[in-house]
């Protein structure tokens, strides 16, 4: 919403002494966002009123005039190509160094002295739309420059303040404006300055009805969806144009200025907040009726677009048919006409819900709708009247009121709130005293009354804060305290209350994967969106089994919700490689599955089932498949010590549609699988877009974990006796498994005791390695509990595992 | 003679402790020992002397050539010791190997400093789930049953749950205020809590706009709690994350589950408060919308509105991340892409 300061001022007088920058800040603070202060004036700087002293001919182009022109004690010579000169005219310079745009279009430049076709010019005479008036001074044929003639101002005079154009706009956030509908128009905002330092406001002499020759009527059918319809009927008109000061002001304030009676409706609206609305009576025929449209009525627009009404709208109609859609817009019949000389002036309120749905369901958030839809005070309308019955006076000197109805079917009661002084100290951190929140209260229009003994007051709130913005005591305290000013309390430090120390296993184990994730296994934390795309779906869960999905998408394409992270991140593996060749990703968040309704907080309430799942993949050159899949392997082999929690274990019980034929593991937890670990499938990953890359990837349930208590380590003496590390290479068939070497050494017990560890080392087939066979390295820790170890006592325990390993899966020592 | 021997003991000496290589040093020692060599020459004239002299000539030589050769074994020592285990000329301005490249997301970095920040203040943290029920995201809020909000233009409605009201319509989550109410209903009062989380607005994106992004909730319900208390928790919070003291200024706000409501603002931290175009030339910067619930809310959580109150502020993630570190677009977050991602540490 923008103001002019200027016509602030007509309501409320701002002393000097309250700066604008002041001005903005305290109602910034107090009351609504100012999110811009402009210096009207500004943007007409260095133009001046000119007067054309002598026309001559320009030597070297036809259509160019040069123009003696008085700029205020001096003549200069100005080229101009404008079609409507004449000497003795008065007109807009823009003189060098002012900001014009060429012809009204494109970006803003600045005028220099130049030469025009070979003759120097003193800058420009301008068209209005050259320098942003077009509206004001708007013309039809080309090439016409402003007449400033009827403005009598001398030449030289600035032209904003021939214009009286100084003046300051202030541009308002419309969302701080969502709940105080009372603020809409200059009046209100007047009001409110009046409040926040306690200046007289301008009051509206209401208007009084005289007795009319005609008497139309006003009905009301719904008085639940119209409130009050003030309807005046108004002959000895003519459409022409409406004074420049109030052309001006509405200009100023981003609306065009029509003609003088859509000028006035719409003057008023600005000034007061209330829409009103003018329609030509002569195409009324009979009554006026406010009333529910007819299923599929149909009506007809000024601009030649016909609705289709339903039950849920409201109308405004005559004896035949609708003519405008109530509170939102006229229709074709429902119009000020170049003709007009008499019309039915519409003053009316509307409930806001239904203005909002009529106005959401023919895509027609106009200004009026905007403004209904927000919940206007009906007593409104007493000020709109006056306001506008002194216009109607004052520009047409034959106005003639024929006929006035007030159908007022709903007075507005004023909220009454109850607010105990105690309560009030006690939420304020502050004890004001009565009398200073009185006059407070008093300066925003609510009467206080004190109550029991003075402990507590009775609040009546004034009608344009009754419609629903004030009705609790939370209300009232606001009210004080932004008055008082925010600023104006004293800081008070935060109590606290110690119970016990913050012990949350859950959270801290989501916070320890994350963290073990990024740090100790070098993976890259992502973010995606829940909405995954269609082509990746297809690629990865192509039948989309038990996926939620959402009715009006971001794009048809992104219909399905994730129930898993994987499509998210494979999206982002396919975009990283175009740069990277080797990385590694991972993300945390929820996915969700259309199954297990249900809520553990209110029983009416059935979720679906989601859950928390931590996703990675590690990315590398297809050749080293292998070791990818063994650093996720081992990614979620460690997870458990390093975050915490139960243990983890591998099998194959059920393969992900997206893994490899071959290299998949679920992942187990206390027997139930928790996630899966694999390498993605050529198939998969080609229709991910990953080639010459192979993909590495685990999905794990994190709500499926448990955490452990606490930090959970187990102390072991350190070894009083040397250990050995004893590697051992075996030739074995391709096919035996790390695991059953792993059975063979550990399962039956050592007889010395000396066996303390066995690991894998390495496992390797290549040209040395015959066909069908591999090499396999593992290293013992051998070592006594109980003396130090002779090397023959060592090679005899390497030999009997040997010897297990051998009986078990057979092949042969190589080293 | 013995003169020659003393005289060549003190300048081998000298020269054997000079030597600063082993190269320097082995010239040394055949200068000395060498078949050319200075003790090589003077046992060469022990033909010419008087044979009753000859055995302690002989003596002498011996002698001096094991001071010699000591002195040369343990200078070599000396020298191999004090030389570097690489090379004399290592690059030390080649770059250092770096460590694992992972790291969290710059959100989740922030939301960290957050959460250690509350923790210490004795703030628990939730963590609810995305999809909720109209009844959570809009009722127990005092939304009105015609707000805007509710309608498919800002929320994701789930399609086959869209058609019922409260408890029956299931959405994306918009906001997180809606599951401080699940906190309420689900501990005892009094209340201290943070909740963070991702929410989903249909929007039209832009370097401003997203569809998902991150909110960081607080909220505080007791006894007794008065705003300014809450501007004191406010100005501790932003001077973890962004390092210094911050200016903070609350100013009249509307929303529907407060009462009264703020918009919380920050100083500009790029120009000091003196204006600049990040804060649109006043200085400050809005950065969160906060109050005190609104009675509604605490009757939704079963808390009587006369006894308790509170202070609630909602934090924009993504909007306090691009604040602290010049991000000049939102959906970079959503990105997946490990140039920008890289750059948090």
């Amino acid at each position: 919403m923008k103001l002019s300061l200027d016509w602030i001022k007509d309501y409320v007088k701002i002393p000097d002494s309250i700066e604008m920058s002041r001005l903005a800040y305290d109602l910034t603070m107090s009351t609504v966002e100012v999110e811009n202060v402009a210096d009207l004036g500004a943007q007409f700087s260095g133009m001046v009123v000119g007067e054309i002293k002598e026309i001559l001919p320009h030597p070297n182009a036809d259509r160019l005039r040069l123009c003696e022109t008085d700029i205020g004690g001096e003549t200069k010579e100005i080229v101009c190509g404008g079609t409507n000169l004449a000497a003795g005219m008065k007109v807009a310079v823009a003189k060098p160094g002012a900001t014009v745009k060429w012809h009204g279009a494109g970006d803003p430049v600045v005028i220099k002295n130049a030469k025009v076709r070979g003759i120097e010019s003193y800058g420009m005479i301008c068209a209005s739309s050259e320098i942003g008036l077009f509206d004001l001074f708007p013309f039809t044929e080309e090439a016409t420059i402003v007449d400033l003639s009827a403005f009598g101002a001398r030449p030289g005079a600035p032209l904003s303040e021939a214009l009286e154009l100084d003046d300051v706009i202030l541009e308002i956030d419309n969302r701080s404006l969502t709940n105080r509908p009372d603020l809409w128009g200059h009046y209100g905002i007047a009001r409110e300055i009046s409040a926040l330092y306690d200046l007289p406001l301008a009051e509206f002499t209401p208007y009084a009805p005289q007795p009319c020759d005609r008497s139309f009527t006003v009905q009301i059918d719904d008085p639940s969806r119209c409130f009050r319809y003030i309807g005046v009927e108004i002959g000895g008109l003519s459409v022409k144009q409406s004074p420049f000061k109030v052309r001006s002001r509405i200009w100023r304030v981003g609306m065009r200025p029509i003609n003088a009676i859509v000028d006035i409706t719409n003057y008023v609206m600005l000034a007061v907040g209330q829409p009103t609305h003018a329609f030509d009576s002569d195409n009324i025929k009979g009554h006026i009726t406010v009333r529910r449209a007819r299923d599929a009525e149909k009506l007809l627009l000024l601009n030649g677009r016909e609705l289709s009404l339903s039950r849920e709208d409201l109308v405004i109609a005559d004896d035949e048919a609708s003519v405008g859609l109530a509170g939102v817009m006229g229709g074709a019949k429902d119009s000020v006409l170049p003709t007009t000389d008499r019309v039915i002036l519409e003053i009316a309120d509307f409930e806001a819900i239904s203005i909002r749905r009529t106005a959401a369901r023919h895509e027609a958030r106009t200004e009026a709708a905007i403004r209904y839809e927000k919940g206007l005070d009906p007593e409104r309308g007493d000020i709109a009247l006056s306001l506008s019955m002194k216009m109607f006076a004052e520009f047409f000197s034959g106005m003639k009121v024929t006929g006035f109805r007030d159908n007022y079917p709903n007075k507005l009661e004023r909220a009454s709130v109850d607010v105990s002084l105690d309560w009030l100290a006690s939420r304020l951190g502050k004890r004001i005293e009565s009398p200073d929140i009185e006059k407070m209260l008093t300066r925003l229009g609510f009467a206080v009354t004190f109550t029991n003994g003075g402990k507590d007051m009775r609040v009546a709130v004034p009608t344009w804060r009754s419609t629903g913005d004030v009705s609790l005591p939370d209300d009232i305290m606001e009210e004080v305290a932004r008055l008082y000013g925010f600023e104006n309390f004293e800081a008070a430090p935060i109590a606290t209350s110690f119970t016990s120390a913050i012990n949350q296993r859950e959270i801290d184990m989501d916070r320890g994967i994350r963290e073990y994730l990024a740090f100790r296994c070098g993976m890259q934390e992502i973010f995606s969106y829940p909405w995954v795309r269609g082509e990746y779906l297809d690629a990865i869960f192509p039948n989309r089994e038990g996926m939620l999905s959402i009715s009006a998408p971001p794009s048809p394409d992104e219909k399905y919700i994730r129930s898993s992270l994987l499509p998210g991140l494979l999206k982002s593996v396919s975009e990283n490689l175009r740069f990277f060749g080797e990385f590694a990703l991972f993300e945390s968040a929820q996915v969700f599955k259309d199954g297990d309704y249900s809520s553990p907080y209110d029983k009416r309430e059935f979720l679906p089932c989601q859950r928390r799942n931590a996703c990675g993949v590690i990315v590398g050159a297809s050749g080293e498949a292998g070791v990818l899949f063994r650093r996720a392997k081992g990614i979620i082999e460690w997870l458990p010590r390093y975050a915490h929690i139960e243990s983890l274990t591998f099998a194959q019980r059920e393969k992900p549609v997206w893994a490899d034929a071959v290299v998949w593991l679920n992942i187990i937890s206390n027997d139930a699988a928790v996630g899966s670990l694999a390498l993605l499938s050529k198939k998969t990953a080609l229709g991910c877009g990953i080639k010459n890359s192979a993909a590495a990837v685990f999905e794990l349930d994190i709500d499926a974990l448990k955490p452990l208590p606490s930090r959970t380590n187990k102390f072991e003496h350190l070894p009083e006796y040397p250990r050995t590390e004893y590697d051992i290479s075996m030739l074995l068939d391709a096919s035996v498994k790390w695991e059953d070497v792993y059975k063979a050494v550990t399962s039956k017990k050592d007889p010395e005791n000396l066996i303390r560890g066995v690991s894998f080392i390495d496992e390797y087939r290549g040209s040395q390695i015959p066909e069908g066979k591999k090499s396999l390295t593992l290293r013992l820790i051998i070592g006594s509990l109980t003396k130090t170890l002779t090397s023959a006592e060592i090679e005899s325990c390497a030999g009997t595992v040997i010897k297990r390993i051998k009986k078990a899966v057979g092949g042969e020592l190589r080293n | 003679m013995k003169e020659k021997f003393d005289s060549l003991k003190a300048s081998g000496e000298e020269r054997i402790s000079a030597a600063k290589t082993i190269a320097e040093l082995q010239d040394v020692k055949a200068s000395l020992l060498g078949k050319q060599g200075a003790l090589t020459d003077i046992l060469k004239e022990i033909p010419k002397a008087d044979p009753s002299l000859r055995p302690e000539i002989g003596r002498m030589a011996n002698e001096l050539k094991d001071i010699f050769t000591k002195l040369i074994d343990s200078r070599t020592e000396e020298i191999r010791l004090a030389d570097s285990a690489i090379s004399a000329d290592f690059d030390l301005t080649a770059p250092g190997l770096p460590p694992l490249e992972g790291g969290l997301h710059p959100i989740t970095q922030m939301c960290y400093d957050l959460n250690d920040t509350f923790r210490s203040m004795g703030f628990e943290i939730f963590q609810e789930s995305d999809i909720t029920s109209e009844l959570y995201a809009f009722d127990n809020l005092n939304f009105a049953p015609d707000h805007p909000a509710r309608e498919n233009m800002d929320t994701y409605w789930l399609a086959g749950h869209d058609a019922g009201r409260g408890p029956d319509r299931l959405a994306l989550r918009p906001h997180l205020t809606g599951a401080s109410v699940r906190y309420l209903q689900t501990h005892k009062p009094p209340y201290r809590f943070v909740y963070p989380g991702r929410v989903y607005r249909n929007e039209t994106t832009d370097a401003r706009h997203e569809r998902a992004f991150f909110q960081y909730e607080a909220l505080i319900v007791d006894r007794e709690f008065t705003f300014s208390a809450g501007k004191v928790m406010i100005k501790s919070i932003l001077s973890k994350v962004f390092g210094r003291d911050v200016p903070v200024r609350m100013r009249v706000g509307f929303f529907p589950f407060v009462e009264p409501g703020y918009e919380i603002d920050m100083g500009c931290l790029v120009c000091g408060g003196v204006g600049c175009s990040v804060c649109k030339h006043v200085g400050w910067i809005e950065i969160m919308p906060g109050g005190a619930p609104h009675p509604n809310v605490l009757r939704a959580a079963n808390l009587d509105p006369a006894e308790f109150t509170g202070f609630y502020v909602n934090i924009g993630l993504d909007r306090l991340v691009m604040m602290r570190y010049g991000v000049d677009d939102v959906r970079l977050f959503h990105g997946g892409d490990l140039r920008f991602l890289r750059q948090f540490k």
